[in-house]
């Protein structure tokens, strides 16, 4: 999307010159319409609910995706179109899934006691009524290496923003990264 | 087993690397099967992660999000009170005028939409429009200052791509269109000279809010109709 100038934003497609439904959506919702914004969440609200699930280990993932929403129906008004809405909504998520866990105790130390964590989870047996399902399995991983995992692998943030997101260093991501994929490869269907 | 490359293979099969450090490693993938094997399932657990599948929540949660927003639509037979939010009449327009204003312009764009959807350029019975939507219009306070902007900005969009394409319709169509988005542009006039004796007044803001949407609305139905060039 373009920008006309400050706070306006054009509404069309960088690659096919098209009008953009969601942005139109957005803008709609924007003015009070909550019938966009009901177009919004039934088209964002899968991706959205599968975040939450794989980042929080958490029975009220329900609340917390209601919670994103009415979050999102608030700072409307600051969407201007920089990015796509998805992206802006999926950033949206982030921040409140974050906010989420730190309500519930978990601090920055999961990144560094992660290493003896991530040796416990245990190896994928062969024989498929023993094998471990690779969702599972991302569920038993540590809660700062899966958080990176999903980020990176799941939800493609580049590790810079991830950094800045989880307030850690570039390095501490790439490195949480291979860890969680080395031990996912071991739950790979064959 | 580890050496020295294996804690840089997702660096790797991400190309994040150095150009030295690639070359040098893939020298090295040549003569370690242990390292190759790995950089092979790190690929598969990445395809894996892309490829996941995202089921939406077992229930639907829009009815407590509509809730929380103040968009849970009224009880059947309920009647949206707006008297107590009414300010007293400031501008040269009576409600009856504009309400009246409002059914011709649903009536035009419905029927334009129609006509829009069947491919037919005769609108002569049309349907009415639904003169409710589905949901009461929810004034968003905090995003309102920007929406007229952003309006215009998206309905200037949508005639650009008309415009340009408008030598691949049928000419009663644009015809028709054209018609219709003149009568919705008086209809916005009026609104908004209305409203710049009254600005904060709820109703004009909200019946000028729902005009643009029904331009816009419309627009993007004859947009639509414009091939991808």
């Amino acid at each position: 999307m373009n920008q006309l100038g400050p706070g306006v934003a054009t509404l069309e497609h960088e690659q096919t010159g098209r009008t953009d439904p969601d942005a139109v959506d957005a803008t709609l919702a924007a003015s009070g319409d909550a019938s966009a914004f009901e177009r919004l969440y039934r088209t964002h609200v899968p991706r959205v609910y599968g975040l939450i699930r794989r980042m929080l280990n958490d029975d009220d993932v329900d609340e917390v995706a209601q919670d994103i929403f009415v979050r999102a129906w608030q700072k409307l008004g600051t969407f201007r179109g920089e990015a796509a809405f998805g992206t802006w909504l999926h950033r949206l998520a982030v921040n409140v899934i974050l906010a989420r866990r730190e309500t519930l105790g978990i601090r920055r130390k999961r990144y560094l006691d992660s290493d003896a964590a991530l040796e416990t989870l245990p190896a994928r047996r062969p024989g498929p009524e023993m094998a471990m399902d690779f969702e599972a399995a991302m569920e038993r991983l540590p809660d700062g290496a899966r958080e990176v995992f999903v980020l990176h692998d799941v939800e493609g943030y580049r590790h810079e923003e991830i950094a800045q997101m989880l307030g850690l260093a570039t390095g501490t991501s790439k490195s949480q990264l291979h860890r969680a994929r080395m031990a996912l490869r071991q739950h790979l269907e064959r | 087993m580890s050496d020295q490359w294996t804690e840089r293979l997702s660096e790797y099969v991400d190309g994040e690397l150095e150009d030295g450090e690639r070359v040098a490693l893939e020298a090295h993938l040549q003569s370690c099967t242990e390292c190759s094997r790995i950089v092979g399932d790190l690929r598969r657990v990445v395809r894996r992660a892309r490829t996941l599948q995202q089921p939406g929540p077992q229930r639907d949660l829009w009815p407590g999000i509509a809730s929380r927003i103040g968009a849970t639509p009224p009880q059947a037979g309920g009647v949206v009170d707006l008297t107590s939010r009414r300010s007293p009449r400031q501008w040269s327009f009576s409600l009856p005028q504009l309400a009246a204003a409002g059914i011709a312009l649903m009536t035009l764009s419905g029927g334009t939409v129609w006509m829009l959807r069947t491919g037919s350029p005769q609108p002569a019975i049309a349907p009415v429009a639904s003169v409710s939507p589905a949901h009461p219009t929810v004034v968003n306070a905090a995003a309102r200052p920007s929406a007229t902007q952003s309006y215009a900005a998206a309905m200037a969009d949508l005639e650009r791509v008309l415009a340009d394409g408008r030598g691949q319709l049928d000419s009663s169509t644009v015809r028709v269109i054209e018609q219709n988005l003149q009568a919705i542009d008086r209809a916005i006039a009026q609104a908004q000279r209305a409203l710049e004796a009254d600005p904060a007044n709820l109703y004009l803001n909200t019946h000028l809010a729902e005009t643009m949407r029904r331009k816009l609305d419309l627009l993007r139905q004859a947009a639509a109709l414009v091939p991808v060039s």
